[in-house]
């Protein structure tokens, strides 16, 4: 067996600077800058403060400018594609924020309103508008989501999961990331100036950048570049500020050139990440002086022209990483007039043409979370990469919470048929957590790191988990609430700067990876009800070694009034719920222990056949009826008629007459609830029997056969837990 | 001036959510930052918004901040100076 290669065929962007791939090289051959004062909300003249903002009207479908700037960079990048892509990654870290923020300034409470809000809306939006069937994937990892979307879609296709990939990033700007910045003193009032010696910080702007990416044994004519590899890294270093020596940065580097089978030498061009922060640009030329000393490729910021799009900017950059190889030529660091001497990099100021055969691109962000690409031009004879199957994932920990508690009491309730909705007290989730580690954590952080610490202990290994995964439908949203309400209340004056830090999507996992001193992949996906669905998905394509200890967290936190507002399935209950589950995983060869697979993941949308592909996916009914001894059903309560439709299809169509459990019945209706029904067949497995209270009539003994945990509704997902 | 430092020390605990500290444990001239306290660059631009906000003082870039938050001291004395709410 041999890995596909991947190919670029199809690139789309839209930033401050252009629209259209065309267009863009224009404006970089002309060194246009596309930075000036906001103008798309109001802003107090004391805190005025450049951006990148795009200048042009978007169609009025009622969707926020995120998924509209993602929709426009994603038509262009699909203009010579005929049929739907197999599967769409997207990078995105603010979703619909731009709008949910206005609504909530003026007090609009109408829940239609806010049915784009979520980060993973961005994807699926681009699903319904593109016909993909899925897997749709949302990776929310801060300022390097983009990078580390193409890592994803790089995996899925080597794999041979899709034949063809949409991966990007998009972000717009709002009010969030804008004072979020300003408060943390990130912003250049000048304008981004990066590796200048006067830089004083970054420019926030906004834009999407799109890759069709195909998966081929050789170059197809239409061929940009190619994607040779990509690295992951975690700094676990701090929240907000990257490593000062730039290790992360190095590891993400190094692991793309390794993962890329090409040496250093090779690469002729760095985009650089770039950002125009003090820190940032210091942390990232020590890295690579590391990494190259005296011997540097030529290297640019592009973030001084284009400012930095954030989740976007990883997506954006490998698209013009991909056209400097098929145009020949070098984007000017713009904005920098004077390099500080202190970094030791000589950066091209000025566009250059010249032949570039292959360039590194990095992106960092929050959550010490370092993502790096390779690029080169393709090749017609290359040889095969050959392809190993890596050993199975297998359960070697595991963690839940829910309203009745932690996992010992979760499990003894749903044994006795015993609802676990409600929200467990703070205290009693922070109860084994230092007071130190946890001042500045609010309740998703506080979740996420008691129930990374609680699986880790279930494992009983000694080893810290090297890399992480976590799934949220929402995000934090404590911080979110608490961020814009003391924003509003000071009339767009003061803020928390903590508050923002922890706001995004990936704090968490930051926090759990500081505490593990995890440094290699840290993803946090999102995608409403099947965000811990994506995070299995992802964990399974990203991690191959044999011996590391890997943490899925899926979780999400209640919040008195967003929770109801933005989630349907939350507001159609009587009781407000939240919780998650844990798991820590290690890939080994023997199969005493449990095994976990993330084994389908579609859209339902325009999608007949979803159960019948389903079942043939699990290997058809008489292997479903053999392998699986209980089923559980996720039916989140917004989808409730067509989920219950869909599982009709599915015992009809698969013939399985075990025990079905309705878990949300028992969960609660919250994003995350996947993850703790995952936990609870991981519980019922380890004891070979589903309780009696669960079963009906049915028979509890599992006979040794496993669990299936199946997602109903917009999506339809299998995890399937085999003994 | 020494009122002021008392009533710093409180709205400090009280930002930062410091509960394992009483205001006595933090004395004028102990280290505020990466000192036993364990603030951070965070907690620093926490504090910048808190006298922003309630002393109208704007301590705004890095080397202002490195000075003004070395101790209690150093940013009562600051605020002292800036602030068009306290008189000398």
């Amino acid at each position: 067996m041999t890995k596909a290669r991947v190919y670029i065929t199809g690139t789309g962007l839209i930033t401050p600077v252009a629209r259209g791939v065309l267009e863009t090289k224009t404006s970089i051959m002309n060194g246009i800058r596309g930075i000036g004062p906001v103008t798309l909300f109001p802003v107090p003249r004391d805190r005025s403060l450049p951006v990148g903002e795009i200048h042009e009207s978007f169609e009025a479908d009622g969707s926020p400018r995120t998924h509209q700037l993602a929709l426009i960079a994603a038509e262009e990048a699909m203009d010579d594609s005929k049929d739907p892509p197999d599967a769409i990654v997207i990078g995105g870290t603010t979703g619909g924020m731009a709008l949910t923020e206005t609504y909530l300034k003026k007090g609009d409470t109408n829940r239609e309103l806010f049915k784009y809000h979520s980060t993973g809306s961005v994807a699926e939006y681009l699903a319904l508008k593109l016909k993909c069937k899925g897997p749709v994937i949302t990776v929310s990892t801060a300022c390097s989501s983009g990078t580390a979307a193409i890592k994803i879609a790089l995996e899925m296709l080597r794999e041979g999961k899709a034949k063809n990939v949409l991966v990007g990033g998009a972000d717009s700007l709002c009010r969030l990331t804008y004072y979020g910045f300003n408060a943390l003193q990130l912003i250049d009032p000048a304008g981004a100036r990066p590796l200048d010696i006067n830089r004083r910080g970054m420019t926030v702007s906004e834009g999407a950048g799109m890759l069709f990416l195909e998966g081929k044994e050789t170059a197809p004519d239409n061929a940009m570049a190619e994607i040779l590899g990509a690295g992951l890294s975690c700094d676990a270093y701090h929240p907000s500020s990257p490593d000062p020596e730039g290790t992360g940065a190095l590891a993400a580097m190094r692991a793309a050139i390794k993962d890329g089978c090409i040496s250093t030498s090779e690469i002729d061009y760095v985009n650089l990440h770039g950002t125009g922060t003090i820190d940032n640009d210091l942390s990232e030329a020590r890295a690579l002086y590391t990494l190259f000393a005296e011997d540097k490729p030529l290297l640019s910021s592009v973030k001084g022209a284009f400012g930095h799009s954030l989740a976007a900017a990883g997506a954006i950059e490998a698209v013009i990483s991909a056209m400097a190889i098929s145009g020949n030529f070098v984007p000017g660091n713009v904005g920098c007039n004077t390099p500080d001497p202190e970094l030791r990099l000589n950066p091209v100021i000025e566009p250059i043409e010249r032949d570039i055969q292959t360039v590194l691109s990095n992106s960092f962000g929050f959550g010490g979370n370092n993502a790096a690409v390779v690029i080169g031009k393709p090749v017609e004879e290359k040889a095969p990469i050959a392809s190993h199957t890596p050993f199975p994932l297998t359960v070697v920990g595991c963690a839940c919470i829910t309203g009745a508690g932690k996992t010992r009491i979760t499990e003894k309730k749903v044994s006795e048929g015993r609802s676990c909705k409600g929200i467990l007290p703070d205290r009693e989730v922070s109860k084994d957590l230092s007071p130190k580690t946890v001042r500045r954590l609010k309740r998703l952080s506080r979740l996420v790191l008691s129930l990374a610490i609680s699986a880790h202990k279930d494992s009983g290994v000694s080893d810290d988990p090297n890399s992480l995964f976590f799934g949220t439908g929402w995000g934090p949203l404590s911080e979110t609430y608490d961020f814009l309400t003391k924003l509003y209340e000071s009339e767009e004056h003061f803020t928390s700067p903590t508050d923002f830090v922890g706001s995004v999507h990936n704090a968490p996992a930051g926090v759990t990876a500081i505490q593990f001193r995890s440094t290699g992949p840290n993803i946090t996906t999102t995608g409403g009800d099947y965000s811990f669905e994506q995070s299995l998905m992802a964990a399974n394509l990203l991690t191959k070694g044999r011996d590391d200890l890997i943490l899925i967290v899926g979780a999400d936190e209640s919040h008195e009034m967003l929770s109801s507002l933005f989630d349907d399935s939350v507001s159609g209950d009587q009781t407000l719920s939240d919780g998650g589950g844990a798991l820590c995983l290690r890939r080994a060869a023997n199969s005493s222990g449990l095994r976990i697979y993330p084994s389908f993941f579609e859209y339902s949308k325009d999608n007949p056949s979803i159960i019948s592909s389903l079942i043939d996916d699990l290997g058809g009914p008489d292997r479903i009826k053999n392998k699986y001894g209980a089923l559980l059903a996720g039916i989140p309560g917004s989808h409730r008629e067509r989920g219950r439709d869909q599982l009709s299809q599915f015992l009809e169509g698969s013939g399985f007459e075990g025990p079905v459990i309705d878990y949300r019945r028992l969960t609660g209706e919250f994003a995350s609830a996947s993850a703790v029904a995952t936990v609870l067949a991981v519980c019922f497995a380890r004891e070979g029997k589903i309780p009696e209270a669960l079963c009906g009539s049915k028979s509890s003994s599992l006979n040794g056969k496993g669990i299936l945990i199946i997602g109903l509704g917009k999506f339809v997902t299998a995890v399937e837990v085999i003994t | 001036m020494a009122n002021l430092i008392d009533e710093l020390r409180v709205k400090i605990i009280d930002t930062l959510n410091l509960e394992d500290i009483v205001p006595d444990d933090m004395g004028e001239d102990d280290q505020l930052v990466g000192g036993e306290l364990g603030l951070d660059s965070i907690d620093v631009l926490e504090l910048v918004m808190m006298i922003e906000k309630d002393y109208s003082v704007r301590i705004d870039n890095k080397e202002l901040g490195a000075k003004v938050f070395a101790n209690l001291r150093a940013l009562a004395e600051y605020i002292q100076e800036k602030s068009p709410g306290l008189s000398n």
